[in-house]
């Protein structure tokens, strides 16, 4: 005969208010094989927590249910109550009758408490048929996978490296930076982002733990926390890279353009080239899809010599590479490199990138004079086009009038509802750097509220209106284009309660940050989920911000939603704070409620196989039988494969075929 | 109405007037409006009360609006300047855009007579009738004010002649 306790907890006024604790705590009493029922303003206070402790240490219970909240924050709370009381913290049930009963029917109060009369009714049924589990440990791999080179990227790879970790920094570019390696300067402070960024991207280049794989994508993730297997693909870069100085010499010499994507595509780059002067690290490549292979130097093909001159035929980017890093006779394989690596825990740091301003049609998307605020941020920035002169590119004058243009695709129910969060303070930022460059330049900045809710944020924002900078509230409807490459901007102003326009020399659009769809596979690789802004999903909002629904994995930065530079960097400390737990703990635990074959039941039908989401099950040779396995390591208790055989031959643990059944028997009574 | 075309409005210019003549908080201002909620000019049913009068000097306008007689109706009560929480001083602002209006002799007809009256009898609000009632009840006919007194009227008169109110040569 077991001993079940039960305990209702008052929540506060979360149950209480609406069902009546005393009515269920006295049902309880009646129910069978339950010895002891109390109820408690707050289970999960300390003093509620005492007194099962003193019902366990009394000998009065070896069994509890505790009908309160919800499993998923409070679980692990009572299930350590029964731990340090030395029960199996496995004889534990939670009856949800707040989540699933008071907060729902609140208007109901009769019937809510005779729903939770039925509720801790089952959660007893079951309790009285637990059986202890025991918790399994795997030894986890002192190594980490970060994803993503930008700060975010960047400040976990060097946390984690400091405290010891084997560090595999994978980044699609051939540089790390991301897109603050892009930006002029930064708010609030102004600083110059190259000037703090560059040195903390050398100090990740040269860590001796980090071990950089720049123009690298995630090929495959398989295992579990403490033990990823991870295939990193390393792009071709068709030079040697242990050879290349970074003298930039090839690029000099190659005669092809195409758009420069570290200038947002403001200016051209060629077929070899380095991705931006601070580059770390600072090699070339060779844009393969973009070369001409000149002089016939298709790779791998063999090395001709003039008949004219005698001398080798060589490409311009070979003949200028002065280290000889450059050589198309070798046959490069143009998939690149596999690296392999085995890693405890993974950092997801993969970033975001704007709205093109082709998605908003009515802003005059085909005008050079309009263009999204990273496009502006380098053309303001020393390393850009323009060398930081503020130029039309359509005519190279100084223009007299900007119009900036906020939200635009966010808080837009035809792109993204979300804020993007950073745009009224950038947008801000480029007026403030542009007013105190150019006096007589006419700025004006649109929006539908202006939000600059951080540190020291309003008070910038303030300083902007100062230098004269025009706030005005309205969102733009439409940009119409004037003769001489100039635009109408067609707003309304609410404080006028006026429409008006605005000829603008140049344009700038705040567009949203957005998740790229190009990461949507990475994600499915990963089991990883996004969320309904299109941003990879968190485990829980507040309390669990860097953690994501697959454990060992954890975010930081924009691939988690907008957000600007100094909350980046935090959330990207946190995330490695974070991973070096199970790094640090040296084994992880693996939760006992997964599931079993019972061998002897098991037809051998191999219904279970395909139907496990997380590949778990296999069918392996037993008495010379195809019988169904289970690898422990990849099964997530999630059920679907009990359900499945016909034979019953998988049980659940936790969720046993009576447990379950004896609960129906209790609702249904 | 038209939309009204920002580009030409010289805003630099009218800001900088405005703050010559004691209006240096009008950069300050978000339009928040506390002020409007407070101020009688607004509760009136004047067209320009202070947080609009300051939006429109913000965004340049000026010819258009350097007629109009709601800054004349300001109490200088000053609940503005109290409850504004950026420091404009509106208040400032509208005495600001005043003595502009002055200066182009852009005086409302509500504010000329007392203006007058108070360079003739020394007071700003004054009545003939006013005499008689007070005979009535026994009182001298003229008040121990500036209005019985030639030489505080000369004071007065020569303070207004040599300030910049007599370089506008209305009196
Ligand atoms: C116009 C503009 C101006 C801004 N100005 C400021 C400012 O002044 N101050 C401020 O605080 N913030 C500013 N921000 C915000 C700032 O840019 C972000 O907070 C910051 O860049 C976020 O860093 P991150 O590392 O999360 O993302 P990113 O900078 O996007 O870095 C992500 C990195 O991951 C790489 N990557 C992506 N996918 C993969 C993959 N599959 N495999 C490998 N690598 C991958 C990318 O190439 C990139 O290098 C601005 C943003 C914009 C758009
Ligand atoms: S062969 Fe070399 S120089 Fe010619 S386009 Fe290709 S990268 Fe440029
Ligand atoms: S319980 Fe779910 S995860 Fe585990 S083996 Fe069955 S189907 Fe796969
Ligand atoms: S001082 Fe003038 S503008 Fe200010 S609240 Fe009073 S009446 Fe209005
Ligand atoms: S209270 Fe101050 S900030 Fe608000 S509208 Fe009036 S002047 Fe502007």
């Amino acid at each position: 005969m077991a001993k079940v306790g039960v305990y209702v907890c008052h929540c506060g006024s979360n149950i209480a208010g609406v069902v009546d604790v005393q009515a269920v705590e006295e049902f309880a009493r009646t129910l069978p094989e339950v010895t002891v029922a109390r109820r408690n303003l707050f289970m999960c206070s300390d003093p509620g927590q005492e007194i099962i402790r003193q019902d366990i240490r009394d000998g009065l219970v070896d069994k509890v249910v505790v009908a309160a909240c919800t499993p998923r924050t409070h679980e692990p709370i009572f299930r350590r109550v029964l731990e340090v009381e030395g029960l199996n913290k496995y004889l534990f049930e939670m009856a949800n009758i707040r989540d699933q009963d008071s907060w729902v029917h609140a208007h109901d109060k009769k019937g809510a408490t005779q729903k939770a009369k039925q509720i801790v009714a089952s959660a007893v049924a079951k309790a009285r048929n637990l059986a202890p589990l025991e918790d399994k440990y795997v030894d986890v791999e002192k190594a980490a996978l970060v994803i993503g080179g930008g700060v975010a990227g960047i400040f976990s790879a060097l946390d984690l490296a400091n405290m010891g970790n084997k560090v595999y920094l994978v980044e699609k570019e051939p540089s790390i930076g991301g897109v603050m390696a892009q930006l002029d300067k930064t708010f609030p402070t102004n600083d110059c982002s190259a000037c703090i960024l560059t040195p903390v991207m050398v100090d990740a280049g040269n860590h001796p733990n980090i071990e950089l794989l720049t123009y690298a994508e995630v090929e495959s993730v398989d295992g579990y926390i403490g033990n990823f297997d991870v295939k990193i693909r390393k792009k071709q870069s068709y030079i040697d890279w242990n050879k290349c100085t970074g003298c930039g010499a090839c690029a000099e010499a190659c005669p092809v353009r195409v758009p420069n994507e570290y200038n947002a595509g403001l200016d051209n780059r060629p077929a070899a080239y380095i991705h931006f002067p601070q580059a770390v690290p600072k090699k070339a490549v060779i844009d393969i899809d973009a070369c001409l292979n000149c002089a016939g130097r298709k790779i791998g093909r063999e090395l001709k010599i003039s008949k004219k001159t005698g001398k080798p035929l060589l490409a311009p980017c070979e003949r200028a590479c002065p280290a000889g890093a450059i050589d198309r006779s070798l046959n490069l394989d143009p998939k690149g490199e596999l690296v392999e690596a085995r890693v405890g825990a993974i950092v997801v740091a993969t970033g975001f990138k704007v709205m093109e301003k082709e998605c908003f049609k009515n802003l005059a998307p085909d005008s050079p004079n309009v263009m999204t605020a990273l496009q502006l941020e380098r053309l303001i920035s020393a390393t850009g086009p323009t060398e930081g002169k503020l130029l039309r590119l359509t005519d190279m004058r100084k223009p007299k009038t900007i119009s900036f243009l906020s939200c635009v695709g966010s808080r837009d129910e035809n792109h993204h509802t979300y804020c993007s969060r950073v745009c009224c303070m950038y947008m801000i930022k480029q007026a403030k750097l542009l007013k105190e460059k150019y006096q007589d330049l006419e700025i004006y900045m649109h929006f539908m509220d202006v939000r600059t809710p951080g540190k020291d944020f309003d008070e910038y924002y303030t300083s902007a209106l100062a230098m004269g900078i025009h706030i005005i509230r309205g969102r733009v409807g439409g940009i119409d284009k004037l003769p001489g490459d100039r635009l109408r901007v067609q707003g309304y102003d609410a404080d006028l309660s006026s429409n008006i326009e605005i000829d603008a020399d140049m344009v700038i659009l705040a567009s949203a940050i957005e998740l790229p769809e190009t990461i949507k596979p990475l994600a499915q690789k990963m089991s990883l989920t996004l969320d309904g802004s299109g941003f990879f999903k968190e485990l829980h909002p507040k309390l669990k911000p860097v953690e994501t629904a697959v454990e060992g994995i954890f975010l930081a930065g924009c691939c988690q939603g907008p957000k600007d530079i100094p909350d980046t960097v935090a959330q990207a400390k946190g995330a490695a704070a974070a991973a070096a737990v199970p790094l640090s703990q040296g084994r992880v635990k693996i939760e006992p409620i997964i599931s079993e074959i019972i061998t002897d039941r098991c037809s051998g039908c191999g219904i279970c196989v395909p139907l496990c989401p997380y590949g778990a099950i296999s069918m392996d040779s037993v008495h010379e039988k195809p019988r169904a396995v289970i690898d422990i390591t990849q099964c997530k208790g999630c059920g679907v494969c009990t359900t499945a055989c016909s034979s019953s031959a998988i049980q659940l643990h936790g969720y046993t075929e009576d447990q379950i059944m004896s609960q129906i028997q209790a609702l249904t009574a | 109405m038209t939309a009204i075309n920002l580009t030409d409005m010289d805003s630099g210019q009218v800001i900088n007037e405005i703050v010559k003549n004691g209006g240096e908080g009008i950069t300050r201002c978000i339009q928040c409006n506390a002020c409007a909620s407070v101020c009688p000019v607004a509760q009136a049913g004047f067209p320009l009360y202070g947080r609009l009068l300051i939006k429109k000097l913000q965004t340049g306008h000026f010819e258009e609006i350097i007629e109009d007689p709601s800054s004349w109706a300001c109490q200088a009560c000053n609940r503005c300047t109290e409850i504004c929480p950026r420091d404009a001083r509106p208040f400032e602002i509208v005495f600001a855009f005043r003595r502009i209006q002055a200066q182009e002799l852009a005086i409302s007809a509500s504010a000329f007579t007392p203006l007058m009256n108070l360079y003739e009898t020394g007071h700003a609000v004054y009545s003939e009738s006013s005499k008689e009632l007070r005979a009535k009840v026994g009182l001298p006919q003229e008040p121990p004010t500036s209005v019985g007194s030639e030489k505080a009227k000369e004071e007065i008169r020569t303070l207004l002649d040599n300030g910049p109110m007599g370089d506008l040569g209305i009196f």
